[in-house]
């Protein structure tokens, strides 16, 4: 079942140059109990786009066109009033530096009342008991509840800021990096927790990270962002193991795996487009080894190839391209 | 081997309301000319401690730093000048390592008109530097402004200003941590191709395994203030002794289909309260903690060549 399903969304920023698209047509489809990984790099609009759904885009920014459609219901335009209605009860958001999600002045139990009884309208007994079994469900122990955020370590602030997402029982989370700014092991610990909750409560979850390791750790299916569009999307394993799209092909190559044989590292050359005129073709021409006039021109759709979407002029060719791509010499600038 | 650069002792301590803590105790390690030594392990390890004590940019409490024979400890001001040309930093931030009012020919020529090197000099360095990290044609880079360079280029000019003075040594601390998965194999690279090119000695600093194995050959874990193991960096991924080592191994997010998900051999977190006094720091933590654990604090001992540890298990005192 189709928890979330996005048609041809816009997000267009305000900016001295002009109006920037940061979202440019993007479809996106989340099944419910699974975990999506939205894949890019800094300034794709992977960010963008899941501010968008949580409805805080900051003040410069407005959905411009297309629809979010959650739990049957067009939430795109919805007016704040609404909006308390879906963000926190069915939907709710994981910032990337936890100590955004959380109140510095506050110790964490004052902050999970707040939540349980304003929005959630628990009784107070029954809140802090809930707020005590969710510690427990993130690996907190609940004694810490009386603790304020600083007395915390980054892995630590990070659990209770899930543990604050998931208070009333969202059916969607959308985690903005939540593992990025942590230590390897810590990191782990935060995805197995992640994991975890997913499977046990059947959450459906949206992981935005630049990190195709912690997509193949901890998602089942992944959409790959450039430059404002999604460019390749499909399940995990087969993203992995078959990339149809060039740029997808050369993330995989791009850096180092701590089993790995002496692989020289492949960087793809150059930047990204400029949003605020981006090119009228394939908005990933100018860096792919494989581009022909054609990708210059005209702007590829997506187009399913089994449980795979990319949009590429030249997916038919994948096969032969992947193992190009696997040549360091393709990608010399 | 004969050292370029050695830590002999290292101790530093920091007063915290009134607490002493060791921030740092009993390193001991060498880099040759040349060589690549990675220094791995979690914030608050000591890792970037120690290599401001190297740097001299922080004063250890206790110890010494030899370089190139010459015992540059006691060493301020002017005197530390010619040690400086020969050891440079390499910034993790590249967005605000550079002075944004500096074109980039100011940039370069700042450490060149630092270090005395004669004015008629500073195009053709600045030139063969700009080559050596690909930013070229030059004349296209020349006076540019940092913000008008991406992260990866940033990086690059960063690069370009520790190789300038001609350092014998480079000590880069997580220098890819603030690029995109796409540029950070082209600095890595270019990191590479310097060392080989230049003969030049380095130490890298990060949490990441991976990125440590693609550049350097030896490798020494810390933690909370000490060594715990030292060896061949591919020798101690394939083999960790160290029980930490191993969760730090297999903590590493792989990018592939097939994925170990057991849980990882390790218990509790960083922040609970370490263990104080005698005995090994990391015991808590350990899933194979035994008594003596308790009562003695494990020393570094060699178990192969060019390998040692720090840990009861592998002196065979467990069985």
């Amino acid at each position: 079942m189709t928890l979330l399903e996005v048609r041809g969304l816009c997000v267009t920023y305000a900016s001295r140059g002009g109006p920037v698209r940061a979202v440019d047509g993007v479809d996106l489809d989340v099944p419910a109990g699974s975990i999506t990984g939205l894949v890019g790099e800094s300034g794709c609009g992977k960010s963008t786009l899941g501010r968008a759904l949580m409805g805080v885009l900051p003040d410069a920014g407005r959905i411009s066109a297309g629809t979010i459609l959650f739990e049957g219901q067009h939430i795109a335009g919805l007016s704040v009033q609404a909006r308390r209605a879906v963000n926190w009860r069915r939907l709710a958001f994981i910032p990337q530096t936890a100590m955004n999600a959380l109140d510095p002045v506050q110790r964490l139990r004052a902050q999970m009342l707040e939540v349980l009884i304003d929005r959630g309208g628990l009784k107070r007994p029954a809140a802090v008991a809930r707020a005590a079994e969710l510690f427990r469900a993130v690996g907190l122990d609940p004694v810490r509840l009386a603790d304020y955020p600083h007395q915390f370590s980054g892995g630590m602030r990070q659990r209770a800021s899930i543990a604050l997402a998931l208070a009333l029982n969202p059916a969607l989370v959308i985690a903005d990096e939540p593992v990025t700014a942590l230590d390897v092991i810590v990191q782990r610990q935060v995805l197995d927790v992640l994991r975890e909750l997913q499977a046990r409560l059947g959450l459906a979850m949206i992981l935005v990270t630049h990190d195709m390791a912690v997509v193949a750790y901890a998602c089942d299916t992944v959409a790959v962002m450039y430059a404002g569009q999604i460019v390749e999307a499909g399940p995990v394993a087969d993203i992995m193991e078959r990339p149809l799209h060039p740029y997808t092909m050369g993330l995989t190559h791009a850096f180092p795996d701590v089993h790995g044989g002496d692989m020289a590292l492949v960087p793809i050359e150059g930047a990204p487009p400029s949003l605020l005129h981006p090119p009228p073709g394939c908005r990933f021409a100018a860096r792919c080894p494989f581009a022909v006039a054609r990708c210059a021109a005209e702007p590829p759709a997506m187009v399913a190839h089994g449980a795979q979407a990319v949009a590429c002029w030249r997916a038919d060719e994948a096969e032969d391209l992947r193992a190009r791509a696997a040549m360091p010499t393709t990608w010399a600038a | 081997m004969t050292a370029l650069i050695s830590a002999q002792g290292l101790q530093k301590t920091f007063r915290s309301h009134g607490r002493e803590v060791h921030a740092v105790r009993d390193v001991d390690f060498a880099v040759a000319a040349g060589e690549a030594l990675g220094i791995v392990g979690e914030s608050g390890c000591g890792k970037t401690t120690t290599a401001r004590m190297l740097l001299r940019l922080e004063d250890p409490s206790a110890g010494r730093v030899i370089f190139d024979g010459a015992d540059i400890t006691e060493l301020r001001g002017r005197a530390l000048l010619p040690f400086r040309a020969r050891a440079q930093l390499v910034f993790q931030n590249p967005f605000d390592a550079l002075n944004p009012r500096f074109t980039i020919r100011r940039t370069l020529a700042e450490p060149l008109r630092n270090f005395g090197v004669p004015a008629h000099e500073h195009a053709d360095r600045i030139a063969a530097v700009l080559q050596r990290v690909r930013l070229t044609p030059i004349e296209a880079w020349l006076d540019r402004h940092p913000h008008e360079l991406s992260g990866g280029q940033l990086q690059r000019v960063v690069l370009a200003r520790a190789l300038i003075p001609g350092p014998a040594l480079i000590v880069a601390d997580e220098p890819v941590s603030m690029l995109d998965v796409s540029v950070r194999a082209g600095i890595l690279n270019l990191l590479r191709e310097a060392r080989d090119a230049l003969g030049l000695a380095a130490i890298y600093i990060s949490h990441d395994l991976a990125l440590i194995r693609y550049v350097c050959e030896r490798t020494v874990v810390m933690y909370l203030g000490r060594i715990v193991e030292e060896g061949p960096t591919t020798a101690l991924i394939a083999t960790p002794a160290h029980p930490y080592t191993r969760a730090l191994v297999a903590a590493v997010p792989v990018p592939r289909v097939v994925q170990d998900r057991a849980s990882l051999p390790i218990r509790g977190s960083l922040s609970d309260a370490p263990p104080t006094g005698v005995g090994c720091a990391f015991r808590d933590r350990c899933l194979q903690a035994f008594s003596r654990c308790e009562s003695e604090t494990p020393a570094l001992r060699g178990i192969a060549p060019g390998r040692t540890v720090a840990c009861h298990l592998e002196s065979g005192a467990a069985s």
